[in-house]
């Protein structure tokens, strides 16, 4: 293979690592929307938090890498249930804005509360996977980057079986369909809302806690991770978990390569062309259903 | 929202005094942030207000008008106030492109399309360093001119100009409210394919309240360019783009007293919380945030509850109620 092949394919590979990172901060966004119908500003909050956590597990409690970030996912999962209690679940019946609002009164306070409990310098997450390479013929990829694909894609499948397999998954999805309707039959409305957000929540802190080794972390990322998330959802469809996939995925890699090829900062911009085409093309997104009535 | 027909004047006399009661620049400044603000705020409340849809976008198209005069006084040395109609121009024109392409499409993808482009318009505007002169912004920009007669340069000047657009636009808004096209909006907003049934073209409607909102977004920008005699790439920021929309949401949409009391409080609360040092974002977060959990239908709710108890019916004719 000539370099410029192998440079080629080094790019789409490093896309496809980005990308899982988005597939999993996506979700959780495309879930709360699938599921309860609310935009959550604070999403990348969750993310933030969860990188954080997994940063002071491991440096103030000294406990190892895999077990920190474990620990975060979990404490941040929790979390969850205290912001749907608050700022989610006594607004349900409100207008989408005020539900928007408050999700970004949530992120506004967990980001300056970041800042001002963690530092406004950025950290760094250390992990003895950061540094081990595993070369794929003449591919490279640190192992840290390996494990993000993989257990990106364990959390798919078992969110998958999850909904689709589980009495709560079911739950979830008669919600999702009626809200009303479930309540009539016996869902217990409450219930989904509070897991629907642990998952979320605990999905967007593990993806902190993944990505945390290969990048600084500072607490304003959370609006980073945010907007990446919203141009996922839209670009596969709000409310599509297989959207957010072949979404995430897509996104990642136009990235790399327009990142590799054209230049960084249009990269930034990249993913916002794409959705304002495929918007005007399919306006509910790839895998998008229309819209409810009303 | 009025209890009398005399209220609006009296608070129009409040605020021409106002800023003569005090020498303070500083408060003068806050004043012109507050009025500016108003006038923005009001301008988004078209879009959020009447026709019931959320742009993000709002403050890219504040920005144009900002980058408009700046780049106008910069080359050709216009004369500010012929800057204010070729901004408030601009803007509507990048409102009419945009809204043309993202009005097609509404609730929680209109907001997220226009986040889109009003964050291309801001990385656009930090890499084209040949014409927005990048992330440096562009400084010493003239103070506004009337063809070298007059020249805008203290606060309470700009205070005065501001305050005009604000009791200007506001009165407009009235009006419209008033007519049958203010009524289409309202018709679009509560129910789109009722209102399409009626005749009205669901799409141009909401078309011709996006581009009067960007032209007067555009017109708020040129004013505040050449006061602050500087203009940089973060007018359009993720920072600003928020906190528009929590002047109008948190001050009551689909009024006009709710979203330059909104203004009123975001510029007010901030300066206040200033002693609080770093705890500032966090307190003012959580304040709006109560204030949302609280009071949906925004801050002006609790005064329009207050004026029907003590005043009973008022000679005003049905305001949209804030929440549906």
């Amino acid at each position: 293979m000539d370099i410029e092949t192998i440079l080629l394919i080094q790019q789409i590979m490093n896309g496809l690592v980005n990308g899982m990172t988005y597939v999993l901060i996506a979700t959780g966004l495309t879930l709360v929307f699938g599921v309860l119908h609310i935009i959550n500003f604070a999403h990348g909050e969750f993310y933030m938090l969860g990188a954080f956590f997994t940063f002071f597990a491991s440096k103030l409690l000294g406990l190892d890498y895999v077990t920190a970030g474990i620990l975060a996912t979990v404490a941040v999962a929790s979390l969850g249930i205290v912001a749907n209690r608050f700022f989610f679940w006594p607004l349900r019946r409100e207008h989408e804005f005020t539900l928007l609002l408050s999700s970004l009164g949530l992120a506004l306070l967990l980001t300056n509360g970041g800042e001002l409990i963690f530092g406004a310098d950025p950290k760094y997450i250390s992990s003895p996977f950061a540094d081990g390479i595993v070369a794929m013929g003449p591919m490279i990829l640190t192992q840290q980057r390996i494990l993000i694909f993989g257990v990106g894609a364990l959390m798919l499948l078992l969110l998958y079986f999850f909904i689709q397999k589980t009495t709560m998954g079911k739950m979830m999805r008669a919600t999702a369909q009626d809200a009303e309707g479930a309540a009539l039959t016996g869902v217990d409305i409450r219930r989904v809302y509070t897991v629907t957000f642990v998952l979320a929540c605990g999905l967007a802190a593990l993806a902190g806690a993944l990505v945390g080794p290969t990048a600084m972390i500072y607490p304003t990322v959370g609006s980073w991770a945010v907007l990446k998330g919203f141009i996922v959802v839209v670009l596969g469809g709000l409310g599509s978990i297989v959207g957010a996939l072949i979404g995430g995925l897509t996104l990642g890699v136009v990235e790399a390569l327009v990142g590799g090829y054209i230049s960084l900062g249009f990269a930034q911009a990249v993913g916002f062309a794409i959705i304002i085409v495929v918007l005007l093309w399919r306006p509910n997104g790839l895998f998008g259903v229309a819209r409810r009535a009303g | 929202m009025t209890m009398s027909r005399f209220t609006v004047p009296a608070l129009i006399v409040v605020a021409v005094v106002l800023p003569l009661a005090t020498g303070n620049t500083y408060l003068h400044h806050l004043l012109v942030l507050w009025m500016l603000f108003s006038l923005l705020a009001l301008s988004l409340n078209i879009i959020i207000g009447y026709i019931g849809e959320l742009s993000f976008g709002h403050a890219a198209f504040f920005g144009i008008g900002a980058y408009t005069t700046a780049i106008l006084g910069m080359h050709f040395g216009l004369p500010g106030i012929f800057g204010l109609f070729v901004a408030a121009a601009m803007a509507g024109l990048f409102g009419l492109v945009i809204g043309y392409a993202s009005l097609r499409i509404e609730g929680p993808q209109f907001a997220i399309l226009t986040l889109g482009f009003g964050s291309i318009i801001y990385t656009t505007t930090n890499y084209w360093v040949d014409v927005t002169r990048g992330p440096m912004g562009i400084s010493n920009i003239a103070p506004l001119g009337v063809g070298g007669f007059f020249e805008f340069t203290t606060a309470i000047e700009y205070y005065y100009l501001a305050l005009f657009l604000v009791a200007g636009f506001g009165y407009c808004c009235h009006a419209l409210m008033q007519s049958r096209t203010g009524r289409s909006f309202i018709a679009v907003r509560e129910n789109a394919s009722l209102a399409a049934s009626l005749g009205i073209n669901v799409f141009r409607t909401k078309l011709l309240a996006f581009v009067v909102a960007t032209a007067v977004a555009g017109v708020a920008g040129a004013i505040f360019a050449p006061y602050l005699t500087v203009v940089t790439p973060e007018v359009m920021s993720l920072h600003y783009m928020v906190a528009i929309i929590i002047m109008v949401i948190v001050g009551g949409r689909g009024t006009i007293a709710g979203p330059i009391l909104g203004a009123l409080i975001y510029v007010g609360i901030l300066e206040l919380l200033r002693a609080t040092g770093p705890l500032r974002m966090v307190i003012f977060a959580g304040l709006m945030t109560l204030s949302v959990i609280y009071l949906p239908g925004g801050l002006i709710s609790i005064l329009k509850r207050k004026i029907h108890i003590g005043g009973g019916v008022t000679d005003q004719p049905p305001k949209p109620e804030a929440k549906q």
